[in-house]
């Protein structure tokens, strides 16, 4: 009787799954066809190398667009991408330009490097874009295509690419089945507004209505608040197909956990209960569970081995739709999603994240204390977030 | 080259190892095909200059061809790494010491004594430079103070022309120590400020 309960279950996951890549293939068809081209500038915080820094910058720079600027903001010199951001604006002075400030308080470390930058831009329309992506010269056209006078907030799609390491590959495996395929059902089936940080087109108008930069300061998803705040405010946020490239080449292990931990606190301080229907769109760590609550049996086993070949081949089929290359990778799935069943459980017993550097407590819709406060406030911070769910 | 080119860097130099084959170590090397010899010298040569021009026009990085020299044995106290930094022609590793050096001279290339002291976690050393600096560190412009993670402060103690090297094998070495140097970007005056050892500072890189 349980086992059929399982069986259940793991159909449900699958089924859920099928819906998630229905939503992508609807969203990768969407086709737009507004010209419309205003003027941007193109906000670039930088901390710390990422792998590809360089192309990642000059991509920015070859855009096939009539009129843009590139601000690359840093908090200070001695950072190691001020040397890479030199070199581009020494390539490119005539679009880009580097601000270094470190005179905000805002808690949230990218926000802080942005202030100066947006108060120096000098077009009406302002796109952030993250140091770890790689466009085609298209991009810019294509994006700002979709930002119609109804629309407040442009995001794109993002896909890992060119993993090396194993932390490489398990980042770029995650972002090419679960980050994207939860994106577009939220966006296509739930209607949900998804922003994603890597790549955001807004007017300086709107962001200003919601609150600029007050509004986010103090918070850890700063994308999440800007979608959610622009989408209250009766805007549309518009997720384009447009897929942006996250380059991971050489990431630790450490590094994938450390930011997939952190994820995964967000989206519990996001989401709330809503957190515990994530295990359902991750069918090999249900196979997996429930082997080890059934006890381990050839029938238990066939379960979990037919689900992690399942899954294989559905995100072969996924990844293959995305236009990226995969080869012998693909076993690695299995240990990745069991990593990131492990992972969900994560957020129930801290609320610490650490983000290039930088130590903060989180709790309800992901608003940071930095985490040396004292335990008193620590305990108070854990209190208000279970008693708010 | 592309993963300090897209890290900002402004010189580096490849050395690939030119291994003794008199040696069991060593002959493993050549066994093995994991050493520079005179036949592929040439190829080595030619591949840095293609990487260097490619690398000069995208990141206005100077790329200066070298090799390590790698006398590998079995003792620690009988083997030693140099770096020929802007050679010109092969120089095998099996030449005696005073041979090699004076063929880098020769080139006008710049000599560099790696890993001189202990390492941590290393099971062989190579320390022969070290305990012959008497007699060989007149050819010796500069010494690794600094390799990777490691720290040698023996050579700071003998106040000795000094720099720091990532000796990279490896991704994650990238992430270890760097020379700053208070010179023009070119070959020469590199070339100059190490042996002069005026303005020469050491960081440790991370990212």
């Amino acid at each position: 009787m349980i086992l059929w309960i399982f069986l259940g279950l793991i159909s449900l996951t699958f089924l859920i799954y099928f819906f998630q890549i229905l939503a992508l293939r609807k969203k990768l068809k969407e086709k737009i066809f507004s010209i419309h081209l205003p003027a941007i500038s193109i906000i670039k915080p930088l901390k710390g190398l990422d792998d590809n820094l360089f192309d990642n910058l000059e991509s920015f720079c070859l855009q096939d667009y009539p009129e843009y600027e590139i601000i690359l903001s840093l908090e200070n010199q001695n950072d190691p991408a001020y040397r890479v951001a030199e070199k581009i604006r020494n390539k490119y002075p005539d679009k880009v330009k580097i601000v270094i400030d470190n005179s905000s308080k805002a808690l949230n470390p990218k926000v802080r490097n942005m202030i100066t930058a947006y108060r120096i831009s000098k077009y009406d329309y302002f796109l952030i874009s993250d140091s770890n992506v790689f466009v085609d010269s298209d991009y810019l056209r294509k994006t700002a295509s979709s930002m119609t006078e109804e629309v407040g907030l442009v995001t794109n799609l993002i896909v890992g690419t060119r993993g090396k390491s194993i932390g490489a590959i398990f980042e770029n495996l995650q972002l090419n089945s679960f980050i994207i395929l939860s994106v577009c059902l939220l966006d296509k089936f739930l209607k949900m507004p998804c922003s994603i940080g890597k790549s955001m087109l807004m007017r300086k108008k709107d962001f200003e209505e919601i609150g600029g930069f007050g509004a986010i300061r103090d918070v850890l998803a700063e994308d999440y608040q800007i979608g959610r705040l622009i989408h209250e405010k009766g805007k549309k946020v518009v997720l384009s197909n447009y897929l942006i490239k996250n380059i991971n080449e050489y990431w630790s292990i450490k590094r994938f956990l450390n930011r997939h931990t952190r994820w995964a606190k967000i989206r519990w301080k996001i989401a709330g209960v809503k957190y515990f229907t994530e295990p359902l769109v991750n069918p090999i760590f249900m196979a997996f569970f429930i082997t080890i609550v059934s006890g381990i049996s050839s029938l238990s086993a066939i379960l979990f081995l037919s689900s992690a070949s399942i899954k294989i081949m559905l995100d072969l089929f996924v990844i293959r739709m995305l236009k990226q290359k995969i080869g012998l990778e693909i076993i690695l799935i299995p240990l990745k999603d069991l990593i990131n069943g492990i992972i969900w459980f994560v957020p129930f017993f801290t609320s610490k994240v650490n983000w290039r550097g930088n130590k903060y407590v989180i709790s309800k819709n992901t608003v940071l204390a930095p985490a040396h406060e004292n335990s008193f406030m620590r305990t108070y911070l854990r209190l208000k977030t279970i008693f708010s769910h | 080259m592309d993963i300090f080119g897209q890290a900002g860097f402004d010189v580096i130099a490849i050395t690939d190892h030119v291994v003794n084959g008199d040696s069991m170590i060593g002959k493993l090397a050549w066994r093995f095909k994991l050493t520079i010899t005179e036949n592929n010298f040439k190829e080595y040569f030619e591949n840095i200059e293609y990487e260097a021009e490619r690398a000069w026009k995208k990141y206005e990085m100077l790329v200066i061809p070298g090799v390590e020299i790698s006398k590998n044995y079995l003792s620690s106290d009988k083997s030693a790494h140099i770096l020929i930094i802007d050679i010109k022609n092969f120089i095998p590793a099996c030449s005696s010491y005073e041979s090699i050096f004076l063929e880098a001279k020769k080139q006008d290339a710049l000599i560099v004594a790696c890993h001189p002291h202990h390492m941590k976690g290393e099971i062989r050393n190579t320390l022969y430079l070290w305990k012959n600096r008497g007699k060989y560190g007149k050819y010796i412009d500069a010494w690794e103070i600094a390799n990777r993670d490691d720290v040698f402060n023996v050579v700071s103690l003998k106040k000795y022309p000094y720099i720091a090297n990532s000796d990279f094998h490896k991704p994650r070495h990238l992430y270890s120590w760097k020379t700053l140097l208070n010179c023009e970007k070119d070959k020469e005056a590199i070339k100059k400020c190490i042996k002069h050892n005026k303005g020469v500072a050491i960081t440790l890189f991370r990212g």
